[in-house]
């Protein structure tokens, strides 16, 4: 579903990806672990046609998205680490709009209250505007938004970053269902304990490069925060 | 359906922020004002115009029996008709005399206009709807979009927004719909308050006209601050923060509003100079004369006018072809002063292309009926009108007082003969004409408008989400 082949971004003579291979199929989550800088956010860019690639190619769905940016979105959802919306629109109205952009027709109230409930906003927090919501309340409704596209694909970078305990658990409990229904999850993340309970593999990065993989049972078996830190040190 | 989305919450936004209540409001109440204040001002132009030409008629038909001469030097005043849509667009009216004289001999420059009369500090305060259009129109798209595209890129909502698949292309639509829509919810009651107070303001018979008149003058600015909605949007999607486009465009605003002006009417005089005051009567004065002295000596024998050489019962002849002689001095003398000007403004209209304002400008002063080339048809008229009365008492002359041989100057005409001359009675041009006059400045905003949609389409494309 999410698949890179050979990905590279170099800025001047800084190169902020290296050759990144990645084939992250349907119910897998994968989290990507790495300092700041390491290249994590680029990935998630590069998937999004954010910044073109120096070198390799990306793929959503099998389609490349320097060729197609405009379709190959209707695959994924984003979740960025901030997540801003329209402050003088109520959260409702915002989930609204956007849900309509990502399908393509408006839906109804009924729906999108649903929607509201499933990410855990009440009815009245769904009226209020979203000058008054805190970072995680604009975080649910832009989840919301990725609940009603229904896509194949989610692209996170640094989702848990600033939640609460509670909320980064409810969390990883939505990335699971999505996971358990056919999404392919890539996530970028700090937050090791966040990937040891979520994610199916992990990746490490470092200065750009992918310098561990681990795969399903592995990343039980594993002491990833002792591994996460060799490799710093090193 | 995506378009009108973004449009209606762009819309929902710039209600709910408060820029349309506080911008948007203040420009309304201009507009309001400016617009009575331009009423009052037409309503008693028209009455004091409509007057005075009629007190002007009566004098001429109430003179007593006289010279036929005499009468002529007396001759009368033409006075410009203001028209309704000078309401809201002056023009060069205040500028360049409502009156003329139509006296023997001399074709006479338009007089007595209002700047003349203004104090000091009625120049500050010359505020005519089209002139709020002008300037303060794109000021208000500048306010309204400035962080369109920029805003949202600072805030993260862009790159969220082009994460969902949103085609770069129906983002820029729906903005420009919405921009549009704000500027449609000011202008349009405006407009409409403005083709009621036009309506009422215009003669029955010309009240159609002015009103198409008015329609056209809309569309010309519905395009002008099309261009900028366009201008602003491709600004804002170039722009990497909020305060860069704002910078930018004021920039540009400043360079178009306050500059630009001014450096194309130098550059357009110096690349169609036209003659200072002394040098074109000097000029006319020579050939006049020229002319003069070669009528007289192929007509009389001798270039001495007025003397001994030519007998008294020859000077309503020598008045009429004196007179006929000098017709085609002063239209070639003032066709090249106008048409100089004409040059002028042309250069004016073209750079609308890059200075829309220059465009919409001339396009403005047209439609109302108050740039030069409604003037210059004046003023032709008017000088026919002379003319025609000097080719009257001169026809009187020669057939009344020159039979009398060295008595001529006892002749005194009748008032019946006062009476075959018309009354002065001027119809400016319709809508279609003032039109076609104004097809290539309407033609530079409409190639202005296109220019600024590409500009905005390839700003869009190009713009980073990030």
């Amino acid at each position: 579903m999410l698949r890179a082949s050979g990905l590279t971004k170099r800025y001047g003579a800084h190169t902020a990806l290296d050759r990144l291979d990645l084939d992250i199929r349907g119910g897998d989550i994968y989290c990507l672990l790495g300092a700041n800088g390491a290249g994590k956010t680029t990935t998630i860019n590069l998937f999004l046609n954010f910044i073109a690639p120096t070198d390799g190619t990306v793929q959503i769905n099998g389609t490349d998205v320097t060729r197609h940016p405009v379709a190959t979105k209707q695959d994924v959802a984003y979740i960025p680490e901030q997540v801003t919306l329209y402050g003088t629109l109520s959260g409702l109205e915002n989930l609204r709009f956007f849900a309509g952009l990502a399908l393509g027709h408006e839906l109804p109230r009924e729906r999108l209250l649903a929607l509201m409930t499933e990410v855990g906003l009440d009815h009245a927090a769904a009226d209020k505007r979203v000058s008054m919501y805190s970072k995680g309340m604009r975080q649910k409704v832009w989840i919301a938004v990725a609940l009603a596209k229904e896509a194949k694909a989610l692209l996170l970078d640094e989702p848990t970053s600033g939640l609460d305990p509670h909320a980064a658990a409810e969390f990883s409990d939505l990335l699971r269902r999505a996971a358990d229904r056919g999404v392919a999850v890539l996530t970028t993340t700090h937050d090791l304990f966040h990937a040891q309970q979520t994610a199916t593999r992990v990746g490490i990065m470092k200065r750009g490069r992918l310098v561990e993989s681990l795969d399903g049972a592995q990343i039980g078996q594993t002491d990833l925060q002792s591994l996460y830190l060799q490799h710093m040190r090193a | 359906m995506t378009m009108r989305w973004i449009a209606r919450r762009e819309f929902t936004e710039r209600l709910r922020d408060g820029r349309l209540y506080w911008a948007g409001g203040l420009v309304a109440v201009l507009l309001l004002t400016a617009l009575a204040v331009g009423w009052a001002h037409q309503r008693g132009a028209h009455a004091e115009q409509v007057a005075a030409q009629a007190m002007d008629y009566r004098d001429w038909l109430h003179q007593d029996k006289r010279h036929p001469h005499d009468a002529a030097h007396q001759g009368m005043h033409a006075f410009k008709p203001e028209p309704p849509l000078s309401m809201v667009d002056a023009g060069i009216n205040p500028y360049i005399g409502s009156t003329v004289w139509l006296q023997a001999h001399r074709q006479s420059e338009v007089k007595f206009n209002a700047a003349q009369d203004a104090t000091g500090l009625q120049r500050f305060g010359n505020l005519s709807v089209g002139w709020i259009l002008q300037v303060l129109g794109p000021l208000l798209v500048i306010v309204l979009g400035f962080n369109a595209f920029a805003g949202e890129r600072e805030q993260g909502i862009l790159r969220q927004t082009l994460s969902l698949g949103v085609a770069p292309l129906r983002l820029l639509a729906g903005k420009a719909l919405a921009l549009s829509a704000l500027l449609a919810v000011l202008l349009v009651p405006a407009a409409l308050v403005a083709a009621v107070a036009v309506a009422v303001g215009a003669e029955p018979g010309g009240r159609v006209d002015a009103l198409l008149r008015l329609g056209a003058w809309s569309l010309g600015y519905a395009v002008y601050l099309g261009i900028f909605v366009c201008l602003v949007l491709g600004v804002s999607a170039l722009s990497s923060t909020s305060r860069m486009a704002i910078t930018v465009l004021l920039a540009l605003w400043i360079g178009q509003a306050v500059m630009a002006p001014r450096v194309l009417s130098e550059l357009s005089r110096k690349w169609f100079p036209s003659p200072t005051r002394l040098a074109f009567n000097q000029a006319l004065g020579a050939e006049l004369k020229a002319v003069s002295n070669q009528v007289w000596q192929q007509n009389f024998g001798t270039t001495e006018r007025w003397g001994r050489d030519v007998p008294l019962s020859k000077w309503g002849i020598a008045l009429r072809l004196d007179d006929q002689a000098s017709y085609p001095v002063y239209d070639r003398h003032y066709g090249r002063l106008w048409d100089t000007w004409e040059q002028q403004q042309k250069v004016q209209e073209w750079s609308g292309l890059l200075l829309p304002l220059l465009a919409v400008r001339s396009f403005s002063m047209g439609m109302a009926g108050t740039d030069f080339s409604h003037h210059r048809r004046f003023t032709t008229a008017a000088e026919l009108h002379r003319r025609h009365i000097q080719d009257l008492m001169s026809k009187d002359l020669v057939a009344h007082a020159d039979p009398l041989g060295d008595r001529h100057f006892s002749y005194q005409a009748t008032p019946e003969l006062w009476a075959t001359v018309p009354p002065f009675d001027y119809h400016p041009p319709g809508a279609g004409w003032a039109l076609r006059h104004q097809a290539r400045s309407f033609l530079v905003l409409c190639a202005g408008l296109l220019l600024a949609a590409a500009f905005a389409a390839f700003a869009t494309l190009r713009q980073r989400a990030l």
